[in-house]
């Protein structure tokens, strides 16, 4: 749905955007992220069409992207940062509007049931100028659905809003994902990225880090995994013949709890469970406690980690 | 290019209603009308005083005050229009979809002219009362005078289109416009002072001043909607075909090198303030 091959940007001989490799499947909740300045409103801006990239190209849609390529643009529906409106309109004219431009059939009922969904149709006939942030957020979304697009690209969707308008824009990002749109999302809210996304790609200084699924980044970034058991009596000694296991790394007793830090070569969860069965010990709970998105995120932008091997520095043109 | 169509009918539609709902439209159509009646009433007066008036087309100088003001409003507004769609980002959010720079400035072009056109609707009918109340006539030159205007609108709004694309914002878009409609004045102002004095009392340095205004003057011209408005209006006087069909095609010529200009220029400069 997106990939961009070596997309470069250079302001005045700094490279915003150095030789970026993206690759968005069709289908994908793929969250872009990076810190502020890492370059990432400067690719949305490219593969908008917005900015002309120094070099590399842009293929959306399974189509080389031209900023005049109107045809493609017609199946893309944007959300960006900053929202911008025609104050002297009311969301149900500026929605008309919009359905005029992108020419959409049966509009009033798709405005209406729109409207029904981002939780605006009290609003419609307010003018925009009286429009909270969180409002015309809302509104903006349903502006980017109106035409009913292939692809979504959201730039921090839900930066101005309450947690009750979060929950409603990401339920509607996950119904139109699950209706077979592509996401494409750029957010600095972390946790809201790993609710929402299935793959992530993480900037920074305008070089792509890591791209891959959450858990695969997770796992890159750490050899160990930490194992949190709480068990039905006090664990006294009874944990230091853990380290009879190659597998164990460390633990850390305390009361009924217990975490065991294990390599990630496989699952052994089993010979855990297992072991203490056998000491006569009831598990009353385990769970693997994993590294958070924010994390991952901090771990590679502060200590600019690349996580791209080789092979997947550079795609190849599909 | 169909589609291209429906989307410059919809920011016709859109910015057209936009307009006709706003006053200063209409105040500045009154305002023209305002300039003319005090034209009028002093060319009664020169009558009463006088009892004579010789002049073939004795409404064509008011009609030309009109077409000034008319003029002046439709640069400025055509002047802002691209750099306040800029300003407030809303053309960010149009180029997101279907919207390209010729659509854009084709929709622009099209509803300024058409409020242009509109404007000398209330023109000619401003005209027409006031030739029957004073009995000045409303002359087949004066007809000519008002048809000519639509192309003489057409030169200013492209002109102020131009502007516009090359402006971020409203403020330097009006700041811009005044400065170039500013030294077009200039040049022409010390032109015509040096031109009143012989040549053989100019200094070596006046007399370089005065070719080289010249040469200035003769490349305004060409570039000045507002020349394009004398010129026109001279060619009604004058009474000669030829020269009234030329200056329309020169108008449709100047509009289209600075619409395509404006397109070119906006898609350089792009959508961000």
């Amino acid at each position: 749905m997106i990939q961009t091959i070596g997309l470069t940007k250079e302001f005045n001989g700094f490279k915003a955007v150095d030789n970026l490799d993206l690759r968005v499947e069709k289908g994908d909740i793929y969250g872009f992220l990076g810190p502020n300045g890492a370059g990432k409103s400067t690719t949305i801006m490219m593969l908008l069409g917005l900015i002309p990239p120094t070099k590399g190209e842009i293929y959306l849609l399974g189509e080389p992207f031209h900023p005049r390529n109107v045809a493609v643009k017609r199946r893309i529906g944007v959300v960006a940062e900053n929202q911008y409106f025609y104050k002297e309109m009311t969301a149900q004219e500026y929605l008309i509007f919009f359905a005029e431009l992108y020419q959409v059939p049966n509009s009033q009922k798709r405005i209406d049931s729109l409207l029904e969904a981002v939780g605006l149709s009290n609003d419609r006939n307010k003018k925009l100028g009286a429009y909270s942030k969180g409002m015309q957020q809302k509104l903006a979304f349903a502006r980017a659905l109106l035409h009913d697009p292939e692809l979504l690209i959201l730039d921090e969707p839900v930066a101005n809003l309450d947690p009750t308008s979060i929950k409603q824009i990401r339920d509607l990002i996950e119904e139109e994902n699950r209706l077979g749109r592509t996401v494409f999302v750029s957010s600095h809210l972390l946790s809201e990225v790993e609710r929402l996304c299935k793959k992530v790609a993480i900037i920074n200084r305008g070089k792509l880090l890591a791209e891959d699924t959450m858990e695969n980044i997770k796992r890159k970034l750490t050899d160990t995994i930490l194992l949190e058991i709480e068990l039905n009596r006090e664990i006294s000694e009874v944990g230091k013949e853990l380290t009879q296991f190659p597998f164990v790394k460390n633990w850390h007793a305390e009361g009924h709890r217990i975490e065991v830090e294990l390599e990630t070569d496989r699952d052994h969860r089993g010979e855990i469970s297992r072991f203490f069965y056998e000491k006569g010990f009831l598990i009353l709970a385990m769970k693997t406690k994993e590294m958070s998105l924010e994390e991952a995120f901090i771990t590679i932008t502060q200590q600019n980690v690349s996580l791209l091997t080789r092979g997947e520095d550079t795609h190849e043109k599909k | 290019m169909m589609k291209n169509g429906k989307v410059m009918k919809t920011l016709l539609k859109r910015d057209l209603l936009y307009a006709l709902y706003s006053w200063g439209y209409y105040g500045a159509i009154f305002a023209s009308f305002l300039a003319s009646s005090f034209l009028l009433k002093n060319f009664l007066d020169a009558i009463r005083e006088e009892d004579i008036l010789v002049s073939a087309f004795p409404l064509n100088y008011p009609l030309y005050i009109t077409l000034i003001v008319i003029s002046l409003y439709l640069v400025i507004m055509s002047a802002i229009s691209i750099s306040r769609e800029r300003e407030q980002g809303t053309l960010e959010v149009l180029f997101y979809g279907p919207v390209t720079p010729a659509s854009f400035l084709w929709s622009r072009y099209l509803k300024d002219l058409t409020l242009g056109i509109l404007a000398l609707a209330f023109t000619a009918l401003y005209f027409y009362v006031a030739s029957v109340l004073t009995n000045l006539g409303f002359t087949i030159g004066l007809a000519k005078a008002l048809i000519m205007g639509i192309f003489l609108i057409s030169c200013v709004v492209s002109f102020g289109l131009f502007i516009s694309s090359l402006t971020g914002r409203m403020r330097s878009s009006i700041i811009t416009l005044m400065a170039i409609l500013g030294a077009f004045l200039a040049i022409q102002f010390v032109y015509n002072m040096l031109l009143g004095i012989e040549k053989e009392s100019l200094s070596p340095s006046l007399l370089y001043l005065r070719q080289t205004t010249s040469y200035l003057f003769r490349g305004i011209n060409w570039i000045s909607p507002f020349a394009y408005l004398s010129r026109g209006l001279d060619s009604v006087i004058l009474e000669n075909r030829t020269l009234y069909v030329t200056h329309v095609l020169y108008c449709v010529i100047y509009s289209l090198v600075f619409v395509f200009l404006s397109i070119y220029t906006m898609g350089k400069r792009g959508v961000k303030a």
